[in-house]
């Protein structure tokens, strides 16, 4: 086929996400620098100097963070363990590993209200053993989030590492071990590595989707804002679309940032990979 | 006493038993190669010496000490793996020198040996290109120099050359035995070609279904296959079953029907009641017509069935009273389809087999 026709087929795609992504995208970042008729920075410095919104916003990040972390820690064992089973075992662990994908993220935080309630599962058992005297504060505290956010972000961790794992010829686990690695510093210095592409892509996806995530948040947090609930609060019932539009912004900079950090952070390990 | 030794042992994947009562000893500085059919079990022999497996029943000895269940990190061998198994991630030098910095050395000594070793396989130079950067044949230059380079106390070969070009494959194959002579490094190598175990082995072990049917020196296997198993393996296509045999002056006379046939015998091995008779189609002489007067020694009349051109000589299957025989003759004008002929079985070329 003609490059001018290849090209052409492009054009719908291009299109679409000119009119519907990158020119509101542009819009809203211009809106935020244009107040009462002149160019201004007062909306972003409002936003930092006032402390409530600055809670929010680490809380957010904080959240985002420890999530991450949390679906590296429990999806890299589980991957690698999935990764090593034959092709039969292997469908089967990961349609188990995905299964929660296919509720919705309501009806999850529902059943996580049930269980973590004050007179939920989690409390009933931790009084009824006698571990504490009173029911424990779970839900609506940014741990409720973290762990609803784990939940819902597990499985996309799991599949984007066992790609990469299972692409890991198990020759080099066992050369590196003949040349005299033990089974961690051959994991550390043979696996860790080969498998940073797919981690870095599933961090930033759980990252990046604990940072702007909604309904969770809203659901599991109480009291507690994150961005994304904050922004909805502004926009829907204060019906400060300016001060929305700052929010929606600071979230595409962290966005593009933890991006661009985490690219920089494979390279530098991983100089061909 | 032999430095590696392989004491009856038994290893199964699952219920589906492998290698079944295995003996194997390989002296020091030898190299000796596994040679056998796809599936028999040679992988899962060096695997099993490797340390990747363990033994059900047996045990594993090296240099006088117990290593049936001693971690694969603790045993000191080098291993070239079929696929190479280079580290993607890591530099040439990098790749050869993971096992120095497990071992703790010094950088400065890291740097010189990694330095010495690439030059031993003809790789210097080459210490910052990546695996993906460099030839098949480099590739597993850099995995042999990787094994090689922690002063292995045995070096273990799995096919190493089956994903090179035939040229490459015969310029490694000395390469290989001339690093091996020169480190008198003892050596296992697995290969299911022959003519390359043959050309760099000390001894060949030719192995069937997990058990070892022959190990010798590679002239001794291949002038006198022990069983039926290693003839046909190593291209003595003709077989005859011979109902008596009498043996006077050091020359066995053999009857088949009504015909006599004479065979020198194995000056090593000697197989005293084997009744089958093995030899090879070039080995095979073929003369026109079938022969007037009492039958000779080691004749055969038989009837031309297919005549084919190979390039240099014509193979011929030719019908006798005792089977259909391959014989490959190099002449200017071919036999025909039909033609009557006669076989001639020279004594030092007819082969007893168990
Ligand atoms: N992981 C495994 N699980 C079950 N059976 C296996 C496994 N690996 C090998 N086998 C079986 O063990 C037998 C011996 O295999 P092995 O790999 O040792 O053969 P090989 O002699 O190296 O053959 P090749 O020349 O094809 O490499 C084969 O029948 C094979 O099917
Ligand atoms: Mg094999």
């Amino acid at each position: 086929m003609k490059k001018s026709v290849l090209y052409g087929l492009l054009l719908p795609g291009l299109l679409f996400l000119g009119i519907f992504m990158v020119v509101p995208i542009v819009l809203t970042i211009g809106s935020t620098f244009y107040r009462g008729g002149s160019l201004t920075l007062s909306g972003y410095a409002h936003f930092f100097e006032d402390s409530y919104f600055n809670q929010i916003l680490l809380t957010t990040v904080g959240i985002s963070l420890i999530t991450t972390l949390l679906c590296v820690a429990l999806g890299f064992p589980t991957a690698y363990y999935i990764s090593r089973k034959k092709a039969r075992s292997k469908g089967i662990l990961l349609a188990i590993a995905i299964f929660p994908l296919l509720t919705s993220p309501i009806v999850r935080s529902f059943s996580w209200m049930i269980i973590l309630g004050r007179k939920g599962l989690i409390n009933d058992v931790i009084v009824g053993l006698g571990l504490a005297e009173k029911p424990l504060d779970i839900l609506y505290t940014p741990t409720a989030i973290v762990i609803g956010l784990t939940h819902l972000f597990l499985p996309i961790m799991i599949i984007s590492l066992v790609g990469v794992l299972e692409n890991i010829d198990t020759d080099l686990v066992q050369a590196a071990q003949s040349l005299g690695a033990s089974r961690l510093s051959a994991f550390a210095r043979i696996v860790f590595p080969l498998a940073l592409p797919g981690l870095v892509i599933g961090a930033v996806i759980v990252f990046v989707g604990s940072l702007t995530a909604y309904t969770t948040p809203a659901l599991l947090g109480g009291k507690q804002r994150v961005i994304s609930t904050f922004l909805y609060q502004n926009a829907m019932t204060l019906n400060d679309w300016f001060l929305a539009s700052v929010i929606a912004v600071i979230m595409i900079a962290i966005t593009f940032i933890v991006v661009g950090l985490m690219n920089r952070a494979t390279h530098q390990f991983n100089p061909k990979g | 006493m032999a430095l590696l030794t392989l004491d009856s042992v038994s290893v199964a994947y699952g219920s589906q038993t492998i290698l079944k009562d295995l003996k194997l000893d390989v002296e020091k500085g030898q190299l000796l190669s596994l040679l056998g059919p796809s599936g028999c079990g040679k992988t899962t022999t060096l695997r099993l010496i490797a340390g990747f497996m363990e033994a059900q029943q047996g045990t594993f000895r090296f240099a006088g000490e117990d290593y049936t269940r001693r971690p694969v990190n603790k045993r000191n061998f080098g291993i070239v793996f079929q696929s190479y198994a280079l580290f993607p991630h890591l530099s040439v030098f990098d790749n050869v020198a993971f096992g120095l910095r497990m071992r703790k050395l010094k950088d400065s000594d890291i740097k010189t040996r990694v330095g010495r070793i690439l030059e031993v396989v003809s790789l210097g130079g080459f210490e910052k290109r990546f695996p993906k950067e460099l030839s098949g044949g480099q590739r597993q230059r850099v995995a042999i120099a990787r094994a090689l380079v922690i002063e292995p106390d045995l070096l273990l070969f799995d096919e190493p050359l089956s994903n090179l070009d035939a040229n490459l494959r015969s310029g490694m194959r000395v390469e290989i035995r001339r690093i091996q002579q020169e480190l008198g490094i003892t050596t296992l190598y697995v290969s299911h070609d022959q003519e390359e175990c043959f050309s760099i082995s000390d001894r060949v072990a030719v192995m069937n279904k997990g058990l070892i049917e022959q190990i010798d020196r590679p002239e001794t296997i291949f002038k006198y296959p022990a069983t039926e198993f290693v003839a046909r393996f190593i291209g003595f296509h003709n077989f005859v079953n011979f109902a008596e045999r009498a043996e006077s002056d050091g020359v066995i006379t053999l009857r088949a029907g009504d015909r006599l046939f004479a065979a020198v015998g194995n000056p090593g091995t000697n197989h005293p009641s084997a009744l089958k008779g093995a030899i090879r189609p070039d080995d095979l002489v073929v003369t026109a017509g079938s022969e007037a007067g009492p039958a000779r020694v080691g004749s055969l009349p038989g009837i031309v069935k297919v005549s084919t051109y190979l390039g240099r000589s014509y193979q011929y299957v030719v019908e006798t009273a005792l089977g259909p025989f391959t014989a490959n003759q190099e002449m200017e004008k071919p036999f025909y389809s039909g033609q009557s002929v006669t076989l001639q079985f020279p004594p030092d070329k007819l082969v007893l087999v168990d």
